[in-house]
């Protein structure tokens, strides 16, 4: 399907971005190209759709060398989708998703055809955005429709420079299972950049990790897991993950420090512009001396809004008794989500002042290695 | 003086209209020129960019002469006197907000929505007319604006060198101490420049796409 054969990128001040890269990408497969900031990731996806040129090596597409095609063409048999969304602002959502086909001159009826048939795709109400301009949505459903709109001329290779990155982990998570649950629908080759692992180990069939511009390994993640290459991708993956179990780990050790939070006295429309800037779909509420007075859900508040409510954020504010501390163990996170059906925990210390907060996403990872190390236990209990 | 402002305006009203119309022609031929030659160059000093230093900095020191001084440098670099070297002069002080302008609105569309359309295989002209020109439109045409409005208060000195234009009945005026001559010049001047900002704000309004309004 895609073949990358001695590709390489030096900068004209001699730096080399990318050295001898070589993958061969099977049809339909999900790669993770992953690596510390620098490691020429970025690089080589774009130098895929040729928004950078290679100095050395090529490309194959389906057995063709890419350079012999024009990179307009090219580039439109490829879907795209970055970390920045880069949705267009004066466009409707409907005319975002079918921009790839007006491009290729594709008439308007049949274009809106198209977006309402990748709005039911990804199971979204098209009669409820379709017409709706892209600054009206979160950052998470900005994101969506940039996923639709790399899929509306159905290439068969999507390249994805970060898309989540920019996401708070609970929205990061949901897009991830939706893409996953997309790809087994439309069986598309991804190529992936991040530099999440959790991320990667999560939704690609095979890692590609790099370091300054060289492939170090390139493994399913079971096998990435099992047996890292070396000292860097044995730390890359992290440690802890290996390691640990729930049980012993602090909420401090695993919490997110900077939640998104706003004060009780702010307006609905404000704390919903803030949420939409800090892409996330709730907020933690605060109340006079930071006190923790509950959690407004982005959802409430829309619908509030919309009703023309003149109330302030702290009437959307709930659960405001559910909370942990920093020094409990994580365990306890996972029974306040489970008992209460939410996605997110508070982490309030002295004075119920909040100091961070514990998502599904930071949890699933400790979760993981509770379940890897108790898969040993047995063991254990037979020789005593 | 009232009275004689409308006794002036019954017995030349023919001549205020002319002269009137003449202004909008010594106003809309620059503004014209500039808008088609400033734009489109402008925008081609986004791709090649050692252009625009040049093109800022022409339009630039154009605008830094004071204006009388321009419309005698005009005799003086050979034009003469007339309809013609002030629609020159008009034309050049005329240039620097819409230079400006134009370059602002179109390198000002984000990066990430550039690179997102050229990744989807936008084409050169694709990229300039689905989505820099709709998004940069609102800024070129309020450049557009302040260039129209001070080209229309400029338009009246260009009587200086005998170009017609509402501006000659001032100068008449002046020369003949008499108020109502000179009010029956400034006032169409002063309604033409309210009625040009006004259109021109309707103008700016309606091209400004609805996803981008606030």
């Amino acid at each position: 399907m895609l073949t990358f054969s001695h590709l390489g990128k030096t900068y004209p001040d001699g730096t080399d971005a990318v050295v001898d890269f070589n993958l061969e990408v099977a049809r339909g497969e999900l790669i993770a190209l992953i690596g510390p900031s620098g490691c020429g990731k970025s690089t080589t996806l774009r130098m895929v759709n040729r928004l950078i040129e290679p100095t050395s090596g090529t490309v194959m597409l389906d057995g063709q060398d890419y350079k012999s095609m024009d990179p307009v063409e090219l580039r439109r048999r490829l879907g795209y989708v970055i970390q920045q969304i880069g949705l267009i602002p004066h466009l409707t959502i409907a005319e975002n998703i079918s921009f790839v086909l007006r491009l290729q001159g594709v008439n308007k009826q049949k274009r809106r055809e198209r977006a309402s048939e990748l709005m039911a795709l990804a199971g979204l109400p098209a009669d409820q955005y379709l017409d709706r301009y892209p600054r009206e949505l979160s950052g998470g459903q900005q994101q969506r429709i940039g996923v639709l709109r790399a899929l509306a001329h159905d290439p068969e290779i999507i390249l994805m420079d970060e898309p989540f990155g920019a996401l708070d982990p609970l929205m990061r998570e949901q897009l991830q299972d939706e893409l996953k649950r997309l790809q087994q629908a439309v069986q598309k080759t991804i190529i992936f950049v991040t530099h999440d692992m959790d991320e990667a180990l999560r939704i690609a069939d095979r890692i590609v990790i790099m370091r300054a511009g060289r492939v170090i390994q390139v493994a399913t993640p079971e096998e990435m897991l099992r047996n890292p290459a070396d000292e860097f991708v044995a730390e890359f993956i992290g440690r802890q993950r290996l390691l640990r179990q729930a049980s012993e780990v602090a909420v401090r050790e695993i919490m997110l420090d900077n939640p998104a939070m706003v004060s009780a006295d702010t307006g609905l429309a404000q704390s919903l512009e803030f949420m939409r800037r800090r892409k996330v779909d709730s907020v933690l509420v605060k109340g006079p001396n930071d006190v923790f007075v509950g959690a407004a859900r982005a959802r409430d508040v829309q619908r509030a809004l919309e009703a023309r409510e003149q109330s302030k954020i702290s009437a959307y504010a709930r659960h405001g008794s559910v909370f942990v501390g920093p020094d409990d163990p994580a365990m306890n996170a996972i029974h306040h989500m489970l008992a209460y059906g939410l996605d997110a925990i508070p982490v309030l210390g002295p004075g119920k002042v909040v100091v961070g907060i514990v998502t599904r996403g930071t949890l699933a990872g400790v979760l993981d290695d509770a379940l890897r190390t108790s898969a040993a236990a047995p063991a254990l209990e037979a020789n005593a | 003086m009232l009275s004689e402002l409308w006794q002036y305006t019954l017995t030349h009203g023919a001549d205020i209209w002319s002269l009137t119309v003449q202004q909008l022609y010594l106003v809309a031929i620059p503004m014209a020129c500039a808008i088609v030659i400033a734009v489109p160059l402008t925008i081609l000093s986004t791709r090649v960019k050692r252009l625009y230093p040049w093109i800022i900095g022409f339009s630039n020191a154009m605008q830094t002469i004071p204006s009388l001084a321009l419309l005698v440098l005009m005799i003086t670099i050979g034009l003469g006197i007339g309809i013609v070297p002030a629609t020159v002069a008009l034309f050049v002080y005329a240039l620097m907000p819409i230079v400006r302008n134009t370059h602002v609105g179109i390198s000002g569309v984000p990066n990430e929505v550039k690179d997102a359309a050229i990744g989807m295989g936008a084409t050169k002209w694709q990229l300039l007319w689905l989505v820099e020109l709709p998004m940069a439109l609102k800024v070129i045409v309020a450049g557009i604006r302040s260039a129209l409005v001070m080209t229309i208060g400029f338009a009246t000195l260009a009587a200086l060198i005998g170009a017609g234009g509402l501006g000659s009945l001032i100068m008449q005026g002046l020369g003949m101490a008499d108020n109502a001559i000179v009010l029956a010049g400034t006032i169409p001047a002063v309604i033409l420049a309210f009625l040009a900002e006004f259109l021109m704000g309707r103008l700016e309004r309606l091209l400004t796409p609805k996803g981008l309004r606030v």
